[in-house]
């Protein structure tokens, strides 16, 4: 079993230890870090994160677009870190985690994993 | 409260047309997506206009944890136990979406303060009978049926949980799901033997919120579903189309002579009607179509999002909303094959036709609401589900919901806003909340069924 550090950047840059085994909402909320979580399946976005730094395994989500993959958003119930990094948790950190449909539609390559099609060119 | 007979409820619609007047109301707040971190509640609003309370939150059940996201509510017993004198109307059932918990809530004992009696928790419905995503509570003469719109995992179609009375969880209440895609919400009408079921998506899908993409890419529902009641199976689907994107809300005629029915397209922000022919087969129509309109701003045509639609108890008015638009309609069905528009009034939306009402700034469009037994007063609310807001009215989050009386006019038709009722849910003790699905303590236009 490997350890990493997670830096919280939006909590005063507080530093826990994780292993990379268990999901990151697990061991946060082990380390008393009040985060918000809903289905625990890694597919309902509640406790989406933002990471600023490093590297996760995240296979399992099913909530995320590959446009809020691409703005560093991360499904913390499932994913493991794979690296040391840095987070922002929270709803502070959902600044582009949501999108109007209608004023700011999704590209064929934005889509979720499922049906998103590789991008042109 | 309930009827002078013997069990909870009302012996007919005609009968509950004339039960006293509502003074209190139930009504779900939430803090699930609003980055408080503190749980849903419960709260009781005060609708009695000869109160010192009047129009205020006078007291706030929170449950037991964080993040349910709580969202449509049903009674333990209605009006089909009208009959049987060992039943009452006490408990009301919560089910947080995220969480798959069923809050069971004791209303009777101090209707004012209503408490938890007890918690049936998400991981054991997961465990027994595969389901996660509870939507659509109604009880079943003396039992309950939950529809729950996946599996453990948060795949569709789902099914539903079947609970005894003493909230207990039998097991799966369908014999089988047939080739339905996706789950909703369900009514049915015991005299003729069927249940209707309507098609939102995945919890995977509409959870994380909405991407419009994907109503193309077929995970979006659009289809209506009838059921052989006692056999617990579909026997019939008809395929909306483009017409029907989205059906979410069913409601049969609350008469049960009746077979006509009524589903909100959300996304098409269309009214079909079903009923049953004179050749004993059903048939369906499209009778409401709700323009889209543009945004001076927007590239895409701005639908209203029909989310929720009530049928008055006398059975003569429909009324549905435009969530994005921002306005409620009332419409004259006494022909259910000839709507006639006969209400309108603006609250919010998108549209910026009415940002403000009562003096409080309207975060959100109608939403919910829930129409008095006689008939007269509509009460809406403006949050939809935490990230389908935070997409479309981000600014909730600091405004909070917001709970509005309507005054209707079941006589001659016509809705006008009071102007002497508002519960500003940004004003709350802990921080701005979401207020969502209402029901009054003696039975509403939205649970009770007649056997």
């Amino acid at each position: 079993m490997t350890t990493h550090t997670v830096t919280l950047g939006n909590r005063g840059g507080a530093i826990y230890e994780v292993n990379d085994r268990r999901p990151l909402l697990e061991q946060l909320r082990n380390h008393g870090v009040d985060l918000p979580y809903g289905c625990e399946y890694g597919g309902c976005i509640t406790c989406a994160a933002k990471l600023t730094a490093g590297t996760v395994d995240q296979r399992r989500q099913v909530a995320l677009n590959n446009r809020q993959i691409a703005n560093g958003y991360v499904i913390l119930c499932v994913a493991r870190a794979t690296s040391d990094i840095t987070l922002e948790i929270g709803v502070e950190s959902h600044d582009k985690l949501y999108r109007n449909p209608f004023l700011d539609p999704l590209k064929p390559h934005e889509l979720k994993a499922d049906i998103a099609t590789p991008k042109e060119g | 409260m309930d009827g002078a007979c013997c069990g909870p409820g009302y012996g007919s619609p005609q009968e509950a047309i004339k039960a006293p007047r509502e003074k209190l109301l139930y009504t779900i707040a939430i803090y699930t997506g609003t980055g408080i971190q503190k749980p849903d509640y419960l709260a009781t609003v005060d609708v009695d206009p000869a109160s010192p309370t009047y129009s205020q939150v006078i007291h706030r059940l929170e449950m037991p944890g964080i993040g349910d996201e709580l969202h449509h509510m049903g009674w333990n017993a209605c009006s089909s136990c009208h009959d049987d004198s060992s039943m009452s109307r006490k408990y009301l059932i919560l089910p947080g979406v995220r969480s798959n918990n069923l809050h069971i809530v004791d209303t009777a004992t101090d209707p004012r303060a209503p408490r938890l009696h007890k918690v049936i928790d998400g991981a054991e419905i997961k465990a027994k009978a595969d389901l996660s995503g509870p939507h659509t509570v109604h009880c079943l003469g003396s039992e309950i049926i939950i529809s729950f719109l996946g599996n453990a995992k948060g795949e569709a179609p789902g099914g539903y949980l079947h609970l005894d009375k003493e909230f207990n969880i039998v097991g799966r209440w369908e014999n089988s799901m047939g080739d339905i895609k996706f789950g909703y919400d369900f009514w049915y009408q015991p005299r003729h033997n069927v249940m209707v079921s309507s098609e939102w998506a995945a919890p995977n899908t509409f959870m994380p919120g909405f991407d419009l993409e994907e109503v193309g890419h077929l995970k979006y529902g659009r289809e209506l579903h009838f059921w052989d009641f006692e056999k617990r199976e579909p026997i019939e689907s008809f395929y909306l189309g483009e017409d029907g994107l989205l059906p979410l809300e069913v409601k049969f005629h609350h008469d049960p002579d009746s077979t006509h029915g009524f589903c909100g397209a959300a996304l098409s922000t269309n009214v079909i009607h079903w009923w049953k022919d004179s050749d004993d087969t059903w048939k369906w129509e499209k009778i409401i179509d709700v323009e889209n309109e543009m945004h001076p701003e927007w590239p895409i045509p701005l639908p209203g999002v029909m989310s929720a639609i009530l049928i008055s108890m006398d059975d003569k008015y429909l009324y549905l909303n435009n969530w994005l638009h921002g306005d409620m309609r009332q419409y004259d069905i006494t022909d259910p094959h000839n709507p006639k528009l006969t209400g309108q009034v603006f609250m919010g939306g998108l549209l910026g036709k009415a940002p403000v009402v009562n003096g409080v700034e309207v975060a959100g469009g109608p939403q919910m609401f829930q129409l008095s037994l006689d008939g007269r007063r509509l009460y809406v609310t403006t949050s939809l589900f935490s990230t389908w807001d935070n997409q479309f009215y981000p600014e909730i989050r600091e405004k909070g919901g917001v709970m509005v009386m309507i005054d209707c006019d079941p006589e001659n038709g016509g809705m006008k806003i009071n102007e002497d009722f508002i519960v500003d849910f940004g004003k709350e003790p802990n921080g701005p909340s979401r207020c969502h699905e209402s029901r009054y303590p003696g039975g509403d236009c939205t649970s009770d069924i007649w056997l």
